[in-house]
């Protein structure tokens, strides 16, 4: 029942995303999405890893710029907004315990992080604490920042476990455009290794969320979907399919 | 010693336990020439540190209570309150944080930001207390200021002005180089107290200028008069000190200085950081409420000649009675005043008021605006408030954490019996975390509080300092109970024993309610149950929440909604309403799924990275969760929520599984449902004694 009631509060876009019978762009794929500062990357991250969570999978949510504590923050804020919409507030502390269960949070301090280092993290998590996870959160919104070779490991060691993963890119206003057919800087670099590119624009008060990459197509597709633009969810009224 | 308000720092010392917080006390003591001598925590001269007053503290090398002193430095009078660095003792940290204006936050070069210091940071953010940083340790092996520096950014999301930089480091650690006045600061002498000022080594000139360059960069964010003199290349150490101090005071910037305190290096530096960017009691907004008028917020000014409000933050039994210690907000106290208690309306004629320093005080006539001294004989609690001629002022409440583990405690003789009781009723007065009751079943004292070391302390205070000799139990958890669906009542309460009889009737419905313990709503119209007898129902509801069904502990977390009732002209009363609530209340918590909860409390284990899966392993043993781990060069920190029951002799478990490179803190979070397994476990062991105990 406690499963049923948790896959019935998922009102991430990942839902709707469903490709060959799994949502989200697929085991040891990357999915990226792209947006100005402060239209909502990380909650956009954190709602995807939630809506994993209420299905049932396992998530690990690395992050090079937040502490265990703040990342945590999101994915309890997230909840409770979700819980409360729902009005099963009541149930909080369960599924609470329940996805913290699944959920694993990775945060390297400073200049801490290597591809290398996450790969024995994750052997770690496996060894230690049986935690294998479904769905790899990189939470690095600076794009710039990060090296090819580090996605290329991330996309490796993703695809060892068989999970897919998700990342974030800031992209500029004022910044170089996209070449036609092409992702916008920074993206473009690692635009081969990119399976499912979204763009999240503002408008007004809400949210957009225009697909610009599904495996080998370029496009600039907008799915007609609006997004709550205080947590990045879709706007009530929209059922997830099982 | 001056008496101007903008003259006085009220400062705390708060820190992870060994950081060295007691010893740079000891070093402040004894170059503002408090002491003229130095004596080490552990020292061999078998003194001990003047701050840490208690024989249990001397012992163990660890502060437990917090002890104030009064020094002056450059004119300034600073009242340091030395803070304990277990988290089981947080309450003594909340309550110095409640009256400080500012903070210095010690870090050791060697371990840097560590779990306490995390804890302590996020208390010092609640109360908005700006703090200044000491790196203290640079002359360990391993020491890495910098790394330090990079943590207070990373881990606590500081933003950190380095204003020094050390002239060696290890054991070749001499001095500093001061980025604000641009010349080297050494420490010479005996014990440090010969500052010698010299040219910036060569080697270190170049760095120097870049740093302070990037010094002035954050600085000027604060401060258009330095970003224009910085563009003019005029940026004087006047106005970058004022900058820094903006930003501090803003709580946007952390200044960080550099030393060692067993060396005797960088602590006069420190004590000019503490008068140059903490705050005076006049920058600090300090709010009361009125009483009398609602409950209105009052602003209180640091004005001497205002209306006296004066907050009772500590109490302690010594040789001379009880000492309360506290801050006057407002106005003046003299001896000979005569103030009023606003909890109970007493007036109090003020005896003694005293300057405190460590286990030694002086007399003073008054106390103005902004001052933490002591007063004796007089009879308070902690957290009242005690106020002049005019409003009815209240300083609003600490937070105080309810107790989440308890010991039952036994006199060994007729002697210890009496000594027990005196001491109980001490520590109860003096520590709002720490209580007693008695079992009304067994007629055993029990005594609660915050955790397993918090106790340990208490049942050995009573044996030192009382010569109680007591047998303690094993320590027992808090549960609660509480429910997981709503569920309908509708009790009609009747009896005719000749005479008047009794006639209620009560009919709603309970939920669970996330936010509060307990809630009454009521929605009866029309007059179902009379009003003058609502009352009467909320307070059988709260008796039945008193004991739940499952394993006899404290329902939380309920709403009773009262939707009908009825009433009986002749036979209804407030004692028939109280029992019909308290008996459907029973009869619909038996259909609400009612459940168990226990104490989670978040604990953070740090250690060499090396050891995360063996930390990781010893969590999941005791029904962890881990919630995450942070990596950082070589350290590993883990958080996770685990239940308080199962985190018993964790010390010694982690110690063998890290070969003692492994340390951890806990402090409560929150109750959760206990599982299946362990539910049937408490029942089991529930029903078993109530079968025994009938018999």
């Amino acid at each position: 029942m406690m499963t049923e009631m948790m896959f019935g509060l998922r009102r991430s876009a990942r839902t709707l995303l469903e490709r060959d019978g799994c949502p989200g762009p697929g085991p040891g794929r990357l999915g990226l999405v792209m947006a100005r500062a402060g239209v909502g990357k990380t909650a956009f991250l954190v709602g995807i890893g939630l809506d994993a969570l209420l299905a049932g999978q396992n998530v690990l949510h690395i992050s090079l710029q937040s502490s265990v504590d703040k990342a945590r923050a999101w994915y309890d804020d997230l909840l409770t907004e979700l819980l409360r919409r729902e009005r099963k507030l009541e149930h909080r502390a369960e599924i609470q315990l329940a996805i913290e269960r699944r959920r694993h949070i990775h945060t390297y301090a400073g200049r801490a992080f290597t591809p290398d280092k996450l790969r024995q993290a994750v052997e770690l998590l496996r060894e230690a604490m049986g935690f294998v996870p479904q769905v790899v959160i990189f939470d690095q919104p600076d794009l710039a920042s990060v090296e090819r070779s580090t996605v290329e490991a991330l996309r490796a060691t993703a695809a060892g476990l068989g999970a897919e993963l998700w990342m974030a890119c800031r992209t500029h206003r004022d910044g170089p455009q996209a070449a036609p057919g092409h992702l916008p800087p920074p993206a473009d670099r690692i635009e081969d290794l990119v399976d499912l590119a979204f763009r999240l624009e503002p408008q007004e008060s809400k949210v957009r969320l225009r697909v610009v990459k599904d495996r080998e197509h370029m496009l600039d597709r907008d799915l007609n979907l609006v997004l709550d633009p205080e947590t990045l969810l879709l706007v009530t009224g929209v059922t997830p399919r099982r | 010693m001056s008496s101007s308000v903008d003259r006085i720092r009220n400062i705390g010392i708060s820190a992870h336990i060994d950081s060295g917080k007691t010893t740079l006390t000891e070093r402040i003591l004894f170059y503002t020439r408090k002491i003229h001598a130095i004596h080490e925590v552990k020292g061999k001269d078998g003194v001990g540190a003047t701050m840490d007053h208690m024989e249990l503290e001397r012992e163990r090398g660890i502060t437990i209570t917090s002890a104030s002193t009064s020094v002056e430095w450059r004119g300034h009078n600073i009242n340091i309150i030395d803070t304990p660095g277990h988290v089981d003792f947080t309450i003594e940290v909340e309550r110095a944080l409640r009256v400080l204006d500012g903070a210095v936050l010690v870090l050791c070069a060697v371990a840097g930001v560590q779990s306490q210091s995390i804890s302590v940071d996020r208390q010092m953010r609640r109360y908005r207390v700006p703090r200044v940083a000491f790196i203290n340790k640079c002359d360990r092996t391993g020491a890495n200021p910098e790394r330090v520096v990079r943590a207070l950014r990373d881990k606590l999301g500081h933003r950190p002005v380095l204003l020094q930089l050390p002239i060696g480091l290890e054991a070749a650690f001499e001095g500093v180089v001061d980025l604000i006045d641009m010349r080297a600061v050494y420490f010479r002498g005996a014990s440090g107290e010969d500052i010698e000022f010299g040219p910036i080594p060569a080697a270190m000139q170049a760095v120097s200028e870049e740093r302070r360059a990037e010094l002035i960069d954050t600085a000027s964010l604060f401060s258009d008069e330095l970003l224009e003199a910085a563009l003019d290349g005029n940026a004087t150490p006047e106005l970058l000190r004022e900058a820094v101090r903006r930003g501090t005071l803003a709580l946007e910037l952390t200044p960080v200085l550099l030393g060692s305190a067993y060396k005797n290096k960088g602590v006069q530096k420190l004590l000019d950081g503490v008068v140059d960017f903490l705050p005076s009691p006049a920058e600090v907004p300090i709010e009361a409420v009125d009483l009398e008028n609602d409950s209105a917020p009052v602003q209180l000014v640091s004005d001497p000649t205002a209306q006296t409000v004066v907050y009772a933050f500590k109490l302690d039994e010594g040789r001379y009675g009880q000492l309360t210690f506290i801050r006057v907000y407002q106005g003046t106290l003299a001896k000979g005043d005569t103030v009023v208690q606003t909890r109970t309306g007493r007036k109090i004629r003020i005896g003694r008021v005293v300057r405190l320093h460590a286990d030694s005080m002086e007399d003073i006539a008054a106390a103005e605006a902004g001052d933490i001294v002591g007063l004796f004989g007089i009879d308070c609690h902690t957290g009242d408030t005690l106020v002049g001629d005019g409003p009815r002022l209240a300083m609003t409440a600490m937070h105080v954490p309810d107790p989440v583990i308890s010991l039952a405690v036994k006199p060994a003789d007729n002697k210890s019996q009496v000594n027990m009781s005196k001491a109980l009723s001490r520590f109860a007065k003096e520590d709002p975390t720490f209580r007693v009751t008695q079992d009304q079943e067994s007629g055993e004292t029990i005594i609660s509080g915050m955790g397993e070391l918090h106790l340990d302390v208490y049942v050995e205070r009573m044996r030192r300092e009382y010569g109680a000799a007591v047998e303690t139990g094993a320590p027992q958890v808090a549960y609660r109970e509480a429910i997981s669906r709503r569920a309908e009542f509708d009790y009609l309460h009747r009896k005719q024993t000749g005479g008047s009889g009794q006639y209620a009737k009560v009919a709603g419905y309970i939920e669970p309610c996330e936010d509060r313990d307990y809630e009454l709503d009521n929605q009866i119209r029309g007059g179902a149950i009379p009003t003058e007898f609502i009352p009467a129902c909320d307070k059988g509801f709260r008796s039945a929440l008193a004991k739940g069904s499952l394993i006899g502990s404290p329902i939380v977390g309920v709403r009773v909604v009262l939707v009908d009732g009825n009433s009986h002209p002749v036979d209804s009363s407030d004692l028939a309403f109280q029992v019909a609530a308290r008996a459907a209340f029973r009869d619909a918590y038996r259909r609400a799924a009612p459940r168990i909860l226990e104490p989670l409390m978040r604990v953070s284990v740090e250690g060499a990275a090396e050891f995360q899966g063996a930390i990781f392993r010893t969590l999941l043993h005791r029904r962890g969760t881990v919630i995450g781990s942070q990596e950082d060069e070589g350290f590993a920190r883990i958080e996770a929520e685990v239940p308080l029951g199962e985190m018993f002799g964790y010390a010694t478990e982690l110690r063998s599984a890290t070969q003692g490179k492994a340390e951890y803190t806990m402090e409560f979070a929150r109750y959760a449902p206990v599982p299946r397994e362990v539910s049937e476990e408490l029942l089991a062991h529930y029903k078993n004694r109530a079968a025994h105990e009938e018999e």
